[in-house]
């Protein structure tokens, strides 16, 4: 039930990221919704390893089922931090750019593109 | 300009049917994990001796691709420095804010030590090299706030900096390497588990959390420092 | 599990209403905030590695990265002297017809206005000099000065000729404005002032206080307020006169000239 819910709501999200980073012109929305969908991805992942009455897999006592599936939460740790590297990264080039044609509107930006290498 | 609307439109909802439908599949095939996670849990605490599960995963099973993590992690810290190294000298008079200087002298010694909590206890409870790597980084960031970035940036010796976030990607890299010497197989775990729940066990998990969680730290200072030197200070 | 489903839909909602904002700020902030209720979910989901790390790296880390990224890069540096109706004090802030032009524009370039104030004779000087980006306050397009660029006009105005009943034959180019309008303004008040030209805002600033020994000529001819530009910045000059342009078609012009001087 709240795998379902977790997976439907992964889905949404995951659509309004890319509808953003479809329709939104400005280049910080843009990335700002590729975060968006990045987290989407690992909202699912996580949800599909849950399980009603669960417990977080770390081991306290003597052992007792109902632990949660730890593979996902292992995969969605390094997905975080690939993420943060991948954002910074880009916005050391949207920061670049930015500055360069000072504006951060992205079809602004390709029509000087474009003029400039046409001159 | 209103069919390209129209169009868009289109193929962003085929985009998330499509994707719909992969989560459905995958969820339908889902028994490989489950059984995969099942093992796990029951063979890490025995094996590994450590308590967190999912630290046992990344650092013990899954050792490989943590590593390649890293170096991805490195490389971006290297793109960000190389790419905002040209300095120009912006020289702003930061207005003393009396609220954020108290409040950095009064947080910065507590979230510190969060953060090494953190990644010395990550095969015992939840944290783990990553969040406490970040978690100091943000102590730091709090006194860069505070003081101004290149105040902070003057008390670490930039060559030390350096040689010490590079040397420990190299111990990082050819720590798997190291049972070769011995005679075994790489990726194989040379000190024993010891027993669950104490702070000298997990074999070398806490070796790589260590490690890790200094690399990140400096990592994510490199990349403040950077960004607050570029822009200006806050 | 209520809490759950709770927050679960409150992610949408928030993701939706962070990533429609028109100010670049408040999406950053909202997505800062949609990071911390992801990491709540994450917790309640039974994962606290993943929250813990979610919560650090996107909500701290991330959120203050972007709100670095965004801070404005520089200034635009604008010369005027002080008119009442175009560029004016009001006790802390600056207003006035030409203060919501220059504001306007330099948001749209993602800089910080800076205004500083100077007589109208020095502007042309301190724009070759590179002290300053742009030149206002009421500057007609019949200034002739080579040296520094100038844009369309933006305001007609009408040019009148002051001068005291008792000296009617001084000469019209004794008669230039020198040094700042607050000055003039006052040896009007004294009548100390032989004669001057002067454009419509400054007449009318003027107007409030005792006419009556000067009689006003109207020149004949069709004069237009403009800014001027730095010779050095010939992009931003290109900029400003699209700008400018813009907001004629607009229409948004008409709107700010009628807050102003009707």
């Amino acid at each position: 039930m709240l795998m379902i819910a977790g997976v439907i709501v992964s889905v949404i999200l995951f659509g309004i990221g890319l509808l953003g980073m479809i329709f939104r012109r400005d280049l910080i929305i843009k990335l700002l919704s590729l975060g968006l969908v990045n987290g989407s991805v690992m909202l699912c992942l996580v949800s599909l390893g849950s399980r009603a009455n669960g417990i977080a897999p770390i081991i306290r006592g003597p052992e007792n089922a109902g632990y949660v599936n730890p593979l996902p939460q292992a995969l969605v740790l390094s997905a975080i931090v690939i993420n943060f590297a991948i954002l910074a990264l880009a916005l050391v080039f949207v920061m670049l750019l930015v500055e360069h044609y000072h504006s951060t509107d992205s079809q602004r930006i390709e029509h000087e593109i474009k003029r400039e290498r046409e001159l | 300009m209103r069919y390209r609307r129209i169009g868009l439109i289109v193929y962003a909802t085929i985009l998330v049917c499509c994707f719909c439908g992969l989560v459905i599949a995958f969820f339908s095939y889902q028994e490989p994990t489950r059984e995969l996670g099942a093992i796990y849990l029951s063979r890490a605490p025995s094996e590994t001796g450590a308590a967190n599960i999912v630290s046992a995963i990344y650092l013990n099973y899954r050792l490989y691709d943590t590593l390649f993590e890293i170096l991805i992690f490195s490389v971006a810290v290297l793109g960000v420095r190389f790419y905002l190294s040209d300095y120009r000298e912006i020289v702003e008079k930061i207005p003393e804010s009396q609220i954020v200087r108290t409040s950095a002298d009064l947080f910065f010694p507590p979230i510190f030590l969060i953060g090494i909590y953190l990644t010395l206890s990550g095969h015992l409870s939840p944290g783990g090299g990553f969040s406490g790597g970040v978690v100091a980084g943000t102590a730091l960031l709090l006194c860069a706030v505070a003081l101004g970035a290149n105040t902070v940036g003057k008390r670490f010796h930039e060559p030390v900096l350096r040689w010490l976030e590079w040397g420990v990607l190299l111990v990082v890299l050819s720590l798997p390497l190291l049972p070769i010497v011995v005679g075994r197989l790489p990726f194989t775990e040379l000190l024993p588990p010891g027993t669950m729940g104490k702070v000298i066990s997990g074999g070398s998990i806490p070796i790589y959390n260590l490690l890790i969680g200094i690399k990140v730290f400096i990592g994510t200072w490199v990349i403040i420092h950077y960004f607050m030197r570029h822009r200006g200070e806050v | 599990m209520i809490v759950l489903l709770v927050l679960l839909s409150l992610l949408p909602v928030l993701a939706a209403f962070a990533l429609s904002r028109r100010r670049r700020f408040t999406a950053i902030v909202g997505m800062g905030l949609f990071s911390l209720i992801l990491s709540a979910v994450y917790l309640l989901l039974h994962a606290p590695d993943v929250a813990v790390t979610e919560a650090a790296i996107n909500a701290a880390l991330i959120t203050f990265i972007y709100i670095i990224a965004i801070r404005k890069t520089g200034r635009l540096v604008v010369v005027s002297d002080e008119i009442p109706g175009l560029l004016h004090r009001e006790g802390e802030q600056i207003s006035g017809l030409e203060q919501e032009i220059l504001s306007g524009f330099a948001r749209q370039l993602g800089l910080e206005l800076v205004i500083r104030f100077l007589p109208v004779e020095q502007i042309p000087r301190a724009l070759q000099q590179g002290e300053a980006d742009i030149g206002a306050g009421g500057i007609i397009s019949e200034i002739d000065d080579s040296r520094v660029l100038k844009t369309q006009g933006y305001l007609p105005t009408a040019l009148y000729y002051l001068s005291r009943q008792t000296k009617p034959h001084l000469k019209q180019e004794e008669s230039a404005i020198t040094g700042f309008f607050s000055d003039l303004r006052e040896e009007f008040q004294a009548g100390k002032t032989q004669a001057c030209t002067l454009d419509l805002a400054r007449f009318v600033a003027l107007s409030r206080s005792d006419l009556s020994p000067y009689t006003v000529r109207r020149l004949d001819g069709l004069f237009s307020y403009i800014f001027l530009i730095a010779p050095a910045r010939e992009r931003l000059h290109h900029q400003f006169v699209s700008y400018l342009g813009k907001l004629e078609e607009g229409g948004e012009l008409e709107k700010l000239t009628r807050r102003y001087f009707s």
